[in-house]
């Protein structure tokens, strides 16, 4: 079946889920407005029968059921989200893979800087949100949980990747993982600037994940970095990682940190807070410090 | 009649022979000293026998115009003038003799010389001197018709000298044709860089200059050379050069002509190969006495460019003696004489000029939106009215491709950030600005007055930006061009803080603005707000009527300001900017040309929007012929072969009648019709475009102004590529002039009679139906 096809099933299956969403909602509505009106009852009457106290019981039951089974759809529809985004994203790798290895083919036309820019914004504004179950606490490459230490890329993952540049600086990229090689444990990665178009080979630990999801800030607040906090960002409108410290963290899921990047040219040593997204503020490993 | 020296000379003149004699034995030494003063010139002794003329006595002077002053004592005296008594010998020089008496009888009716310089009485000493240098030109000429061995030029001298008078008044109009070899270098090499352009400019100059000098071969040696013309023409263009080019040069009394400004192309026919072959002679001959970097010039390239010209000369179809050739193109190129924009009309005043430069670009770009939105119902409504251009879109046409590319309806989605790969690059930038999320305001410090506090807030702001982003540039040095008050600045804000801006310096006397600091803050970098300032900028500029930017670019920022349009060819004279502009070691002087009927920012929308219109006309076409013709069947009748034309479809793909296909027989049928055309006497109104000067509000009224010489150009641009296009064109001076003026006007009537014209010719010429 092909990608297309099946993004249209998704589709679908997607416009199902959200019209079975809205039943739902109008049957936990007609519960929950029960609810209230027993309470109302309960409170002109000025009394705690056991008659209202099984009944509401009864209803809240129903009502948690009703919830829990709303919140399915909702996961449910958000599954389908990531597969039609993954399948997306396999069809991107494939392309790039066939735009790579096949001679016949012209070059891949470089986008703008703004047109890549944009693109970069987009990806972190489209990072899906983790929502947890309750109780549940977020997994690894959750905002700042970082990845397990046996975690290795997947193709198509952004990272961020120390590389040399020509003049023997030593510097953070945004880069795409092309392979993984388990014997020699190294990663093959590509600078995500299409102008540079440079393939890399590095090992473990000149790669470091990029978050997967955001953290809520209103729900898993732990998993957010925290004011003061050394992290490597994005500088806006670049595709390089700079050591900043965090000014605030973001308040709800769809806020960006506010940092402050080390910037000699600045008298206090940092720049003006500035925001960049989740998606692209990992831990610093304080390797060399200045 | 009020020349006493026509009066005077008019009558001496006829009877040549004797008094002409008399007066060259006596009054000069010229007819003598040829040999002995063989390095002056001809033109030197004349002027210089001329200032010993003027060095006499005046009774001396009143003797010798006294020699061709007609006798005045009585009516009936016939005498033409006065004859010496005592002939002085030949050998005494003249200055030694003593002037004859004013009471010395003529020899010839016995009046007194008194008698013959009457009329000269009150007459200044100016003029008698003026009047004297007539005589020695006079004498001169007889001279030469007494010297003169070639009779064809001996018979132009005789005439000249008979006709003295008529060449002193006649003056010529003729065009200046041969000045179109200076359109030859702008033809044939406008494609150069400046500085080749400049050398191929100076050899034609130079070839003009020969030409003005060149003694021309008499028509006896045109006809032995050329042997197949018996050089009527020649001779008439000999006796032409020789009366108003060659003889005025030593003889300044008669009005004098370049060649170049008074001969044409003919002349050039006919004289080319031999002074061609001539001047390369006499510059080999001379290599040694020309500047060394003259030498290269004329020994290298001055072969070619004779060659190239030759084409040129001989060519059937040049454009470039046609007198009104020009080079649309290269229009501010004009070698040379650069024409000057007028000073802009900018408030010298920094006090004003912030108070009123802040948040007016604001407003230019509100009012523009504003416009935008209204125009196309008013064109709708007038273009109901107009008779439709031929092989126009029909506007119903037109405007359900616009509801289809307009309709939110036929949009995807939510509007998103997203941009297509191929979006413009000031985009964002212009939709942000919509949105209100960036503002764009023209500030500047003021000395006389206090500043607002805001402004002076973003004046910091931007020496911060551009001290930031502009490291190697002293933050001193930037503030104090920031604050100056002969400074402004473009500046880019976001949420009330400066994050970007273009500090400039307009020259308005100058004709240019010079470009100081341009920078956008590094985390608001690559969203196109650079282009969007600049483009803000251009607007401004031409609101304030400075076309030409220049700046000296350092090697980071060339490739900002090429795509802003910028060009390392410069075309505002360096007289121009010398001195005024801030000058950069290491830096590239960068200019750009504005065009001020370009909304620039709005440009990539309004052609990203003509393309899908254009995209989706395509379309409907392209459904609309795609037509299945059935078979070719005579094969199989037994045919073996049939002309490619006759399938069916293959030539009327657009309709019929059939396009003319071969580009050089359409250029020659547009070119004659645009020639029948221009002749044609109600063609007057439409000769050139319409001068401001004379309808003021013209270019507000008429959106696509065009005319007959515009047209010219244009053709001989090949722009004409289809007959469509030029029909279109004819069809706009039409309603041009009908928009403009009322219906019962002598323009409109001219545009009717026009109009009926060229239709006829066009259905004539089988360019349309008939």
């Amino acid at each position: 079946m092909s990608a297309d096809t099946k993004i249209a099933e998704l589709l679908t299956e997607m416009h199902q889920l959200i019209k079975q969403t809205q039943e739902e909602r109008s049957r936990s509505e007609h519960n929950l407005l029960n609810i209230q009106k027993t309470h109302e009852r309960m409170q002109t009457e000025n009394k705690t029968s056991p008659y209202y106290r099984t009944k509401l019981r009864g209803l809240y039951t129903t009502a948690k059921a009703d919830a829990e089974a709303e919140c399915s759809i909702l996961r449910h529809s958000l599954d389908k989200i990531a597969e039609i985004k993954s399948l997306l994203e396999e069809r991107r790798i494939a392309a790039k893979m066939a735009g790579v290895y096949s001679d016949s083919d012209p070059p891949r036309k470089t986008m703008r800087r703004g047109v890549l820019m944009t693109l970069l914004q987009q990806s972190a504004m489209t990072l899906p949100l983790w929502i947890g179950k309750p109780g549940e606490s977020p997994p690894p490459l959750c905002g700042a949980t970082p990845a397990s230490s046996d975690y290795v890329a997947k193709q198509g993952d952004k990272v961020a990747a120390r590389v040399k540049a020509v003049d023997g600086d030593e510097q953070w990229i945004l880069a795409e993982v092309v392979s993984y090689n388990h014997s020699t444990n190294k990663y093959e990665v590509d600078d995500i600037d299409e102008e540079g178009k440079e393939r890399h080979t590095l090992s473990r630990r000149r790669i470091i994940p990029l978050p997967q999801w955001k953290a809520n800030p209103e729900t898993d607040p732990e998993a957010l970095f925290s004011k003061d906090q050394l992290v490597l960002a994005l500088y806006p409108q670049t595709t390089c990682f700079y050591r900043a410290l965090i000014h605030t963290p973001p308040h709800r899921p769809q806020d960006d940190y506010s940092v402050l990047f080390e910037d000699t040219s600045y008298a206090d040593g940092y720049s003006p807070p500035l925001n960049v997204a989740q998606r692209y503020v990992v831990a610093c490993k304080e390797n060399k410090k200045k | 009649m009020s020349d006493p020296a026509a009066q005077a000379l008019q009558p001496r003149l006829l009877q040549t022979q004797p008094a002409g004699s008399s007066t060259a034995a006596t009054g000069s030494g010229t007819g003598t000293s040829d040999p002995a003063r063989p390095g002056l010139s001809q033109q030197q002794r004349a002027s210089q026998k001329k200032a010993q003329v003027r060095a006499f006595p005046r009774a001396k002077k009143l003797e010798k115009l006294g020699v061709f002053s007609a006798c005045k004592a009585s009516d009936t005296c016939k005498c033409n003038g006065w004859k010496n008594p005592n002939p002085p010998s030949a050998t005494r020089m003249d200055l030694q003799q003593q002037a004859a008496s004013l009471s010395e009888p003529c020899r010839s009716c016995g009046h007194a010389l008194a008698d013959h310089v009457s009329h000269l009485e009150n007459v200044s000493e100016d003029e008698i001197n003026r009047l004297l240098g007539m005589v020695v030109d006079v004498e001169n000429l007889f001279m030469s018709v007494h010297k003169e061995e070639d009779t064809d030029t001996k018979q132009v001298y005789f005439y000249l000298l008979c006709n003295f008078c008529f060449f002193l008044r006649t003056s010529l109009s003729w065009r200046a044709p041969l000045e179109g070899v200076l359109n030859f270098v702008q033809y044939k090499f406008s494609h150069l860089a400046p500085k080749e352009r400049q050398t191929m400019f100076e050899l034609s100059k130079m070839f003009l200059l020969c030409l003005n000098y060149w003694k021309l071969e008499t028509p006896t040696q045109y006809r032995q050379r050329t042997q197949k013309d018996d050089g009527t023409a020649y001779k008439v263009d000999y006796t032409r050069w020789l009366c108003y080019c060659h003889v005025p040069q030593s003889n300044d009394s008669l009005p004098r002509y370049e060649t170049t400004q008074v001969f044409g192309r003919n002349l050039l026919k006919s004289i080319f190969t031999v002074t061609r072959r001539q001047l390369l002679e006499k510059f080999r001959v001379e290599k040694d006495k020309l500047l060394p970097e003259k030498r290269t010039l004329i020994l290298t390239h001055f072969p070619k460019f004779l060659s190239m010209l030759e084409e040129e000369i001989y060519g059937e179809n040049s454009p470039i003696w046609e007198a009104d050739f020009t080079m649309p193109a290269s229009d501010g190129t004009q070698l040379g004489h650069q024409t000057v924009i007028s000073p802009a009309s900018v408030s010298g005043s920094p006090a004003l000029s912030k108070k009123s430069g802040a948040g007016c670009l604001k407003s230019v770009s509100s009012s523009l939106t504003g416009e935008k939105r209204k125009l196309p119902e008013a064109v709708t409504l007038e273009d109901a009215k107009r008779i439709r251009v031929m092989g126009d879109i029909p506007m119903e046409l037109v405007n359900e491709v616009m509801m289809t590319i307009t309709d939110p309806a036929a949009m995807l989605g939510p509007e998103t950030n997203l941009l297509t790969p191929n979006a413009a690059r000031d985009e964002t930038a212009r939709l942000e600005e919509r949105r209100g999320i960036i503002e764009f305001h023209v500030i500047g410090n003021s000395l006389s007055q206090k500043s607002n506090k805001k402004i002076l807030m973003w004046l910091v702001g931007l020496q911060n930006v551009f001290s930031h982003q502009l490291p190697r540039m002293p933050k001193e040095y930037i503030t104090r061009l920031v604050f100056d008050p002969k400074h402004k600045t473009l500046a880019l804000i976001k949420d009330g803080r400066v994050i970007g801006g273009i500090c400039f310096r307009m020259f308005p006397t100058q004709g240019f603005t010079e470009i100081v600091f341009c920078a956008v803050t590094s985390n608001e970098q690559v969203k196109g707000y650079g282009t969007h300032l600049m483009n803000h900028l251009k607007e401004y500029h031409i609101k304030h009527n400075i076309l030409y930017f220049l700046t000296y670019a350092d090697e980071y920022a060339i490739g900002y300001f090429k795509k802003q349009g910028f060009s390392k060819d410069i075309k505002v004279p360096k007289s121009r900017y010398l001195g005024y502009i801030k000058d950069y070691e290491g830096a590239t002087l960068m200019e750009c040309e504005l065009n001020p009927r370009i909304p620039y920012t709005e440009l990539s929308h309004i052609i990203k929007r003509q393309k899908e219109i254009i995209k989706k006309l395509i379309e409907r076409k392209q459904s609309q012929i795609r037509k299945v013709y059935p078979g070719l069947t005579c094969f199989k009748e037994g045919v073996r072969q049939i002309p490619v034309e006759s399938i069916p479809g293959i030539r009327e793909p657009a309709g019929s009648p059939a396009e003319v296909k071969d580009p050089d027989v359409l250029y020659n049928m547009l070119k004659n019709l645009l020639a029948q055309i221009k002749t044609h006497p109600d063609a007057w109104p439409f000769m050139e475009p319409v001068k401001k000067s004379e309808a003021p509000d013209y270019y507000e009224i008429i959106r696509f102004p065009i005319d007959l010489k515009t047209m010219t150009e244009r053709l001989k641009n090949r722009y004409y590529v289809t007959k469509k296009l030029f029909i279109a064109d004819l069809q706009r001076i039409i309603t041009n002039c009908r928009e403009y003026n009322p219906p019962d006007s002598e323009y409109c009537k001219c545009a009717n009679t026009l109009e009926k014209f060229f239709y006829f010719k066009l259905k004539d010429g089988g360019l349309i139906e008939k």
